[in-house]
């Protein structure tokens, strides 16, 4: 066991050096950022530029910068930010865990729902409840993200006055102004907006696959036997069923963190998403080439964790 | 059974064998009433997109008369049969409310409706193009071309590309002069910004469906027509364009349906987060327009989004439908 993951963690940093490697050229190479930000911007003198550029280590070649900027984010040193030089540590500060709470928040509950109603869904196939499920999922897939959060929005903000519209803390005093309550009541629409969106993809996937699994031989052997039927489900379907889903998870966990700009956007959230969408259009490279890598390394050991539980799950990956 | 039976049986067969795979799955397809109701939304969703612009009142965008309902100080106008409910149930003047900045939200839909339509249709032209091309190569040599190209694919799969998608249209929309650019020899105007932003989704989205196209291909291979054609001394493209691909264009056409569905929802949310091109109404930009103002104007966040949940279920379900009508065994 511990040798896999040691070798999976190996196997990790090519990758991120890829990817860094491949965003750092894209943005560098797409022309010197200080000219792109200076375009339809009054005339500056050359000698400021230059100046600029020195600051920023621009003025090197682009291998040179991409080993300084390597080097310095080994030692968690992301640069300076092109808009008045403040380290991105500090732009990107306290908001990577508002991102982490939200992500972990949407993740644990989407399993939590997902998995029972998968499992019944599959029991009760062409039940009403299963044809209502899986219409709704479907329904779910082709739902805009951030239209459904802005129609939560609309309705639990503005009109009931229930839940805080935006941020993830402080603003009116909805919930008797206690702090904890406070940051649960800002949790509840983002996350019930990623929720719901992986929830389709979820249910539909382990549906399918405790419908294959039920069919097969072992279970019928199990059922002659005359075992318990929570016993078939939960001990010998599930474990079977699950594995697929694992693996998939590993894909819906990048989504849900990819997916974060857009939340983070329409719930005015104090995260990493919403930061990278503000770097974005005001082209700050350092601080969207710092996000791109964190997110990246969150989406690998995502990843990485999905691969340990599906070793525990499915011994047989072991051997191989 | 008797020998009668038998012959007669045999007849309709003989008759029957006039009927091909297409009219065999178009068959299974028509029993199908929720892809059906899919093929509908489509049909529809392109009629008003080719259709549309004769039955709006206001003009597109560019022109100034979109804005006509701003100089009749109608600004964030709630749908003209909601206000004052019952009472003016049959005006119809502002179907969906006027915007923010007081345009006709419903004349500005209809308008959108063609841009969404021409993203979603060229996404998917490149997109499939991209991975026929590289599964097919990866699927039928094998060997290190493959596994060259899978690792290819899988980096694509494994970067967070919506933030890659979003820093590439920021840059490349900088460059962008005239907000139209015109086909020369057919003189069709298209336009640039949203052109752009089209051929970065795609750039984007090839990779899992060249692994599909990859997987049907190693499939097809091992089957024996395929050896028996190489015994006959055939060559490779004749094996992938003849035999090959006609094989899996069932495949091709169910997964060109769900990314047309993909990419009109994407590219809503690139819209929607100010990256889209600020010439052309699509339904993410009106949503993107309107978000500021929400609180008051929310018919014209509301109206944009059903129509975008409305046209990608539709795609969906079609995709659906035609998957079970293809390969019925799949069915569960």
């Amino acid at each position: 066991m511990f040798r896999y993951v040691v070798r999976r963690l190996l196997y990790m940093i090519p990758v991120a050096v890829g990817i860094s490697i491949i965003s750092f050229i894209t943005m560098y190479a797409a022309g010197d950022p200080i000219n792109i930000i200076r375009l339809g911007r009054a005339t500056v003198d050359k000698a400021t530029l230059d100046a600029i550029r020195a600051y920023y280590g621009l003025d090197k070649p682009i291998p040179i910068q991409y080993l300084n900027w390597l080097s310095n984010i080994l030692q968690l040193n992301f640069g300076k930010s092109l808009y008045g030089g403040i380290s991105v540590n500090l732009v990107i500060g306290n908001w990577l865990w508002e991102t982490v709470k939200l992500q972990l928040a949407a993740i644990f509950l989407a399993l939590a729902i997902s998995i029972p109603i998968g499992i019944y869904s599959a029991r009760k196939q062409y039940s009403k409840l299963d044809v209502t499920v899986t219409s709704v999922s479907l329904f779910g897939v082709s739902m805009p993200t951030f239209w459904l959060g802005v129609i939560l929005i609309i309705i639990f903000s503005y009109n009931l006055g229930l839940l805080p519209s935006e941020g993830a803390y402080g603003g009116t005093k909805i919930w008797w102004g206690h702090p904890f309550l406070d940051a649960v009541a800002h949790l509840i629409m983002p996350t019930a907006v990623l929720v719901y969106v992986s929830l389709a993809q979820n249910i539909r996937l382990i549906r399918a696959n405790m419908l294959e699994v039920l069919r097969s031989d072992y279970i019928l052997a199990a059922r002659a036997s005359g075992l318990k039927e929570r016993t078939i489900i939960y001990k010998y379907a599930l474990r079977n069923a699950i594995s697929p889903v694992v693996t998939y998870l590993g894909i819906a966990l990048g989504a849900i963190i990819a997916g974060a700009p857009m939340t983070e956007y329409v719930f005015n959230w104090p995260g990493l998403g919403r930061r990278f969408v503000e770097a974005t259009t005001r082209l700050d490279f350092p601080v969207v080439m710092g996000i791109t890598m964190i997110i990246t390394v969150m989406t690998l050991i995502a990843n990485l964790v999905v691969d340990i539980i599906y070793v525990y799950i499915d011994p047989r990956i072991r051997i191989r | 059974m008797s020998l009668n039976q038998k012959e007669t049986s045999k007849k309709q067969e003989v008759k029957r064998r006039s009927a091909s795979q297409w009219a065999v799955a178009w068959r299974r397809f028509k029993r199908n009433k929720v892809g059906v109701f899919g093929l509908i939304i489509v049909i529809a969703v392109f009629l008003v997109g080719v259709f549309g612009d004769f039955f709006t009142s206001y003009p597109a965008r560019p022109n100034p008369d979109a804005y006509l309902p701003f100089y009749k100080g109608d600004v964030r106008k709630p749908p003209s049969w909601l206000e004052n409910w019952p009472k003016q149930i049959l005006n119809w003047t502002y179907p969906f409310g006027t915007s923010a900045i007081g345009t006709d939200v419903y004349s500005d839909m209809i308008h959108g409706t063609k841009y969404t339509l021409y993203v979603g249709v060229v996404v998917t032209l490149i997109t499939m193009a991209l991975a026929i091309i590289i599964g097919s190569i990866s699927g039928f040599y094998g060997g290190w071309v493959d596994n060259i190209l899978m690792r290819i694919t899988e980096i694509f799969l494994v970067f967070p590309s919506l933030l890659f998608i979003l820093v590439f249209v920021r840059i490349f929309t900088l460059t962008v002069g005239d907000p139209f650019w015109t086909i020369p020899i057919i003189n069709l105007q298209i336009p640039a910004g949203l052109t752009i932003v089209t051929v970065v989704l795609a750039i984007f989205n090839w990779a899992s469906n060249a692994r599909m196209v990859r997987g049907e291909f190693l499939r097809v291979r091992e089957l024996e027509f395929i050896e028996a054609e190489k015994a006959l001394g055939a060559s490779n493209t004749r094996i992938i364009f003849r035999h090959v691909l006609p094989n899996i264009l069932s495949s091709i056409i169910v997964v060109s349906s769900l990314t047309i569905a993909y990419a009109i929802l994407i590219e809503a949310a690139v819209s929607f987060l100010g990256f889209g091109d600020v010439n052309t109404t699509t339904w993410g930009q009106l949503l993107q327009e309107n978000f500021a103002d929400v609180r008051v104007v929310w018919w014209a966040e509301f109206f944009p989004g059903l129509a975008i949940l409305f046209t990608v279920f539709g795609f969906n379900l079609l995709g659906d439908g035609l998957s079970d009508a293809f390969n019925p065994r799949l069915r569960d």
